[in-house]
Order: structure tokens, then C-alpha cells, then sequence
């Protein structure tokens, strides 16, 4: 078997990826969409409301394709609405291409309720701003790399909610302190 | 009678990600992105801090007019909405100010935005209060008190603790 901390010889090759940004203040959603571009990633699509995010889902990813947006990043306090309506109404759609979308919640509240509220409902990685470049890239190899399996409980669709699946051994491994998951995006450089 | 593991579902998914990213999609071994390509993606973020100046300028004119409005403003429901908004302004300024290492004016933002979930427009001392943010936020900008900020900023962070203090009682 492959030993997964072994790194490719080759960095990943970003230009077929297409991202979503769900982001209210067009100076932010401009700064991540330059950053990632220089990343290398394809094609970057910016919704400054909740319905617009909705609406490019469902033009980009109602049916399976090459097309599809392939991440997305919400901003979870926007004017009007929260990101947490935008990610909800993901994971309870009925299309795979829409449901399964990894999400990346982004939010200037650093707290372990902002961390436990969106992965309990059902976003894959939590960024806390302010935005870097290495905190972007952190999100999307982890999204690449680390994919957790979905659970499909009566009261909750997602990425499994324990950052490490192992054997138990009586100590709770659901992680909420964003200082504890920032550590372990650190690792990864 | 069906017990409580019979409805929760394990699902594996094929990793597509790594098929776009050019390997795999079974490959286990980590990927990476171009340290150079993060280097650049971070310069482009850096090289927007003149445009932050102007922002926060245009942000700070919006929550002032708003606060304004809220003032002159009897209408319970449209305050409401004029709070989140100056809500909204300050966290904006607190994004973008510690995008750029201005932490003093993030500190600011950061406090506004929390003040906002209590005030109470019947309370003539959440007025000051709001206010004292704002004329700090104004000085902070003018003066351009980039990180911890010195002497200045202890100054401004001790004025509005006190009226803070003297007004939440």
C-alpha cells in the first residue's frame, strides 16, 4: 500500500478545476479570486448573494459534467442571509453533482461554535479570515487529498464529521477549536 | 423494529479531484500546489493594500450615514435592518483591515460588529458607545495605524474602553 504522506514528484496541475466564491464584499471575493487564479485554478466564479450561489449551482451542476464547479467557498455571514442557508440547501438536493460539492466555510469569527455549527451542517473545511494564500491552498489540497466519506443519517447529510477515521479508543476526535484545525492544516506545508 | 445504524449510511465517494489535478483518482499519495504559485498568489493579495485604503474610507462613509440614519430613524423594523447593516460594515472593515495587518482597525471593526447584537435604540448610552467606535475607526484610518500601532493605539484602545465601561452600566 502507498504511503500517503509520500508527495508527488509533481505539483498538481489546478487548471481544470472550476471554484465557486460566495462572498458579499466584492473588495474580499476580488482578492481570493486573484489569489487562486495565480494558483493556477481554471476557472473562478464569484456570487456575491446566497441566490445567485444558487443559481450558478444549478446552471453549472445540474447534470454531471466536465463543467461542474468542483468547489466552493462561502462566506457564512453575509447581508440578508447566512452561508449556512447556501450549504443546507446543498446537502439536501436531490442532484449528486450538487449535494456531494465540497464547501470550504470561510468567516471572520474564529469560535468553536462557528466550526461545530457549519460542520454539523455539512461543510467539508472551516477558513477563518483574515484570507492568506497558504490558508487557500491549505483548504483546496486538503479537499483534494483528504476526502472524508458522506454520512447519511435521519438528521444529517455530509462529510463525516470525525477529521480522522480510526479505530476507537474512547477519546472524542471531532475536532471544533479552530486553533486545533489550523495546526493540522499547518502540517500539511 | 429497525435500530438507529440501520438508517445511517456510510458513503464512498470516488475522489474525481485527483483525476482534475492530472493523477489517479485510487493514487494515495499527497499532492501539493506550486510553492511558487503560492508565493505569487500572496503577492497579488499584498499588492491590493493601496486599494484597501479607499475601501475602508468608502466603507467608513457607509457606516457613518448609516449610523445616521439609525439615529433619525423611529421605524423599529427598519432599524433593525439598518443595525445589520452597520453590522455588516464593521465586519467588512475587520476583513479587510486584517487582511493588511491593520490590527488596531480590525480590533475596532471586530468590537462595533459584536456591540451591534445588543444595541438597543432606546438607549441613549449604546449610542455613545457606537459612536466612540466610530470616531476611533475614523482616527485609526487618518493616522494610517498599520499593526499593534504604538503608543497611538493604546490611546485609542483605551478611549473607547472607557466609554465602553462608563456607557454599558
Amino acid at each position: 500500500m502507498t504511503d500517503p504522506q509520500q508527495k508527488h514528484s509533481k505539483a498538481y496541475d489546478l487548471s481544470e478545476f472550476r471554484l465557486l466564491v460566495v462572498e458579499d464584499a466584492p473588495f474580499i471575493s476580488g482578492l481570493m479570486s486573484s489569489a487562486l487564479s495565480e494558483m493556477g485554478i481554471g476557472k473562478i466564479y464569484v456570487s456575491p448573494t446566497v441566490s445567485d450561489a444558487k443559481e450558478r449551482i444549478l446552471s453549472y451542476n445540474a447534470v454531471q459534467s466536465s463543467q461542474n464547479i468542483d468547489v466552493l467557498i462561502l462566506d457564512w455571514l453575509m447581508p440578508g442571509t447566512h452561508g449556512k442557508e447556501l450549504l443546507t440547501w446543498i446537502r439536501a438536493h436531490k442532484s449528486d453533482s450538487i449535494k456531494y460539492l465540497p464547501i470550504i466555510v470561510c468567516s471572520a469569527f474564529a469560535s468553536t461554535e462557528l466550526v461545530e455549527d457549519s460542520r454539523d451542517s455539512g461543510a467539508n473545511e472551516v477558513m477563518v479570515k483574515p484570507v492568506s494564500a497558504q490558508k487557500l491552498s491549505n483548504r483546496i489540497l486538503y479537499v483534494i487529498d483528504r476526502p472524508r466519506h458522506f454520512i447519511s443519517a435521519p438528521e444529517f447529510f455530509g462529510p463525516d464529521r470525525r477529521r480522522k477515521v480510526e479505530k476507537f479508543q474512547g477519546e472524542d476526535r471531532r475536532k471544533a477549536r479552530p486553533e486545533e484545525i489550523e495546526e493540522e492544516y499547518e502540517q500539511l506545508q | 423494529m429497525s435500530n438507529f445504524s440501520d438508517k445511517v449510511k456510510k458513503l464512498h465517494r470516488m475522489n474525481k479531484l485527483k483525476l482534475k489535478a492530472g493523477v489517479p483518482m485510487d493514487d494515495e499519495k499527497f499532492g501539493y500546489i506550486d510553492p511558487a504559485a503560492i508565493k505569487r498568489a500572496q503577492a497579488s493579495i499584498d499588492n491590493k493594500e493601496d486599494s484597501y485604503i479607499r475601501e475602508v474610507e468608502e466603507v467608513l462613509v457607509k457606516l457613518d450615514s448609516t449610523w445616521e440614519d439609525i439615529k433619525n430613524n423611529k421605524d423599529e423594523k427598519q432599524n433593525k435592518k439598518l443595525i445589520t447593516d452597520l453590522s455588516n460594515y464593521a465586519n467588512n472593515i475587520k476583513d479587510m483591515a486584517e487582511t493588511f495587518g491593520y490590527k488596531l482597525m480590525g480590533s475596532f471593526g471586530e468590537s462595533l460588529r459584536d456591540f451591534c447584537e445588543k444595541i438597543d435604540v432606546g438607549n441613549e448610552a449604546h449610542f455613545v458607545i457606537v459612536q466612540a467606535h466610530i470616531d476611533v475607526m475614523w482616527i485609526a484610518f487618518k493616522h494610517n495605524i498599520k499593526d499593534e500601532g504604538g503608543p497611538q493605539a493604546k490611546d485609542l484602545e483605551q478611549m473607547l474602553g472607557q466609554a465602553i465601561a462608563k456607557y454599558s452600566t
